[in-house]
């Protein structure tokens, strides 16, 4: 059960995504620095993700982020195999050795965070989801992850969306009800994206474009755009860094308009060296086809750059009207809105826009907005299983059926697995605390556990 | 000889303190506990299995693959769940010389691993994970090893019975302020 700290109730707080460090994104970043701000307001936050190569176990991270790296191999774009009952002894472990209260999925298409949550609703958990992208309603793919999503969020007792966009989009394709829903964008490491000391020479203009190189982020734009940018502008240069199967459509739009003066290919650019390669342009370019928010968009504006993004997803939402110049997903509309970029340009001033973004997404205000959703989910009543499954049975005439079984099924092995194993046997562990007096060095905290002493 | 133990459903955990003529001697024993309920589900598993093999092939007139089968499930089942190779675990620490890791098997068969107190560098309580669960083992950092040597291979004792064990290490070993910091 969660204690109190002050007047605030302190949380045990699970994180299970697919997608976690070493791995470097959108999702990934917002664990850790929701985790790294939740542990600062007193909460205990422990990540489950699978594993990475030959780091798997326990690993502690910094301010004693504890992370385990289940030994399950990844099986397709970073998702272990789909197993449904699989995880569930592993799952159920760390649950009571951790003494979780609450459980928080991220993303759609991590098939751990689908797999955690159903257990963790199964075994009386509350649950919480959090949803990065938008999907589509019409392909086959969109129709399969729409119902698994349809069933996951059957169980939840709140989820939150980066946008507003995303908030619909969820809604939509789940048939949750909005009033669960919770809107909470992404922030940014504004102590790690700072604009260049100096103020670049305004002689020659750098269009900055750092995104994977494939066809959902509009590298296919790229190729159109750049080349008539280039002939408006002859001191525009462009810098490209990513990587992806779009790169040699850009490689060839280069060697045909003989441009490889004016756009440097980076290739891939490990996250550690964004900033110093957005520093060195005076403009962003963003030219995805859909988007739930775009965490490039803030790194990008916390270094001063002007943007110039595509009006789609949530985008519109990310920064305000005078640090953002939006284009349809159209090459014309593009080069116009880079057009009025370049004549807004002088205006900008690079240290004021990064003040300005310190104050409007700061990680801790995430956090705190998230701990308000945690307090909710915690007052959401305690259903049982025949509740839970009229909750199922909307769900469709043969998914629900099918849901519903699957829900029984786990629910068996979960008891199953109590007869085997009963709680009692798997032992608690004692909480890590780091003394501000000396960081990075930990000791025991068994004010709770006394079976150490 | 100062003596105390401790037991849970699996594990029994002796200590024993020999104070000899020449060295005292720390001795640690994790002795693996019959389970009465595993056995009698599984041999009755085991009837079930060669009752109806018996029962198709005798009275059913079935092919004696049958019957093959079923005595190959059997002993399978025998074998993975009856077969408790380990009997017993026990670390003795010869303060000043070094640590002794004896494993006794069912057979009576007993290997000894003597490490040098000079090639131990720390004994480490870690967290270990499975892809189906979680669990603590002791284990000791060599010098000049890449990798950690554990203390118990096939065992996994709870962390109370380990405990007092890495404590007794870390006094051997001079870790002592490793051992502070847990108690």
């Amino acid at each position: 059960m969660p204690n109190t700290m002050g007047d605030r109730t302190k949380h045990r707080i699970l994180m299970v995504s697919d997608f976690f460090y070493p791995n470097f994104g959108g999702v990934e970043n917002h664990i850790y620095y929701l985790s790294q701000c939740l542990l600062k307001l007193g909460h205990k936050v422990v990540v489950m993700t699978h594993s990475y190569g030959n780091r798997f176990g326990v690993r502690y991270m910094t301010g004693g982020l504890k992370v385990y790296y289940v030994p399950w191999k990844p099986f397709l774009m970073q998702n272990t195999l789909p197993t449904i009952y699989g995880t569930l002894p592993i799952i159920r472990t760390i649950l009571i050795r951790e003494k979780i209260s609450l459980v928080h999925g991220h993303q759609a298409f991590s098939t751990l965070c689908h797999e955690a949550l159903m257990h963790a609703r199964t075994m009386g958990y509350k649950v919480v989801f959090t949803d990065h992208s938008l999907y589509g309603f019409a392909d086959v793919g969109s129709i399969h992850m729409n119902k698994v999503l349809q069933f996951t969020l059957a169980g939840v007792s709140q989820a939150i969306c980066v946008s507003h966009t995303s908030k619909e989009n969820t809604v939509l394709r789940s048939g949750l009800p909005p009033e669960k829903v919770f809107v909470i964008p992404n922030a940014v490491d504004t102590a790690m994206f700072k604009p260049a000391p100096e103020r670049l020479s305004s002689n020659e203009i750098v269009i900055v474009v750092i995104s994977r190189l494939v066809y959902r982020k509009g590298a296919d734009l790229l190729v159109e755009v750049i080349p008539e940018v280039c002939s408006l502008y002859p001191n525009v240069r462009f810098i490209v860094g990513g990587d992806g199967p779009k790169r040699v459509r850009l490689e060839e739009m280069r060697e045909k308009h003989s441009l490889q003066d004016r756009v440097e290919m980076l290739g891939a650019v490990p996250h550690a060296k964004v900033q110093s390669v957005l520093i060195s342009g005076h403009i962003f370019l963003n030219s995805s086809l859909t988007e739930a928010f775009c965490i490039a968009i803030l790194e990008a504006a916390s270094c001063g750059l002007l943007t110039v993004s595509t009006r789609v997803g949530g985008v519109p939402e990310v920064l305000p009207d005078d640090m953002i110049v939006l284009a349809e997903p159209d090459p014309i509309d593009m080069v116009q809105a880079i057009k009025k970029a370049i004549t807004i340009l002088p205006q900008i001033d690079p240290q004021a826009m990064h003040l300005r973004m310190k104050n409007l997404y700061s990680w801790h205000d995430v956090a705190k907005r998230t701990e308000i959703v945690y307090d909710r989910a915690l007052k959401c009543s305690n259903q049982n299983l025949l509740e839970r499954l009229s909750r199922y049975l909307t769900c469709g005439a043969w998914a629900g059926k099918l849901f519903c079984l699957v829900m029984i099924i786990d629910f068996l092995l979960w008891h199953l697995l109590q007869l085997w194993q009963p709680a009692v046997d798997i032992e608690e562990v004692p909480d890590i605390i780091l003394p501000h007096c000396q960081h990075g060095e930990m000791s025991w905290d068994c004010n709770e556990d006394q079976s150490l002493r | 000889m100062a003596e105390s133990s401790m037991a849970n459903a699996r594990y029994t955990y002796v200590h024993h303190v020999n104070k000899g003529p020449l060295q005292a001697m720390d001795m640690h024993h994790i002795v693996v506990r019959k389970s009465g309920v595993k056995g009698f589900i599984v041999y009755l598993s085991v009837l079930l299995l060669t009752t109806n093999g018996f029962f198709l092939f005798l009275l059913k007139d079935k092919t004696i693959t049958v019957l093959f089968w079923s005595l190959l499930l059997s002993a399978f089942l025998v074998k993975l769940f009856l077969r408790k190779p380990v009997q017993k675990v026990s670390v003795i620490i010869f303060p000043g010389f070094g640590v002794q890791l004896e494993t006794q098997y069912g057979s009576g068969r007993t290997i000894r691993h003597f490490v040098p107190i000079g090639k131990i560098l720390k004994p480490v309580l870690n967290e270990c994970v499975t892809p189906v669960t979680c669990y603590w083992s002791l284990s000791l950092i060599i010098r000049g090893d890449e990798e950690l040597m554990l203390v118990f291979k096939e065992l996994h004792p709870p962390v109370k019975m380990l405990v007092p064990i890495w404590k007794a290490l870390c006094a051997a070993t001079d870790s002592l302020e490793s051992a502070d910091s847990i108690t």
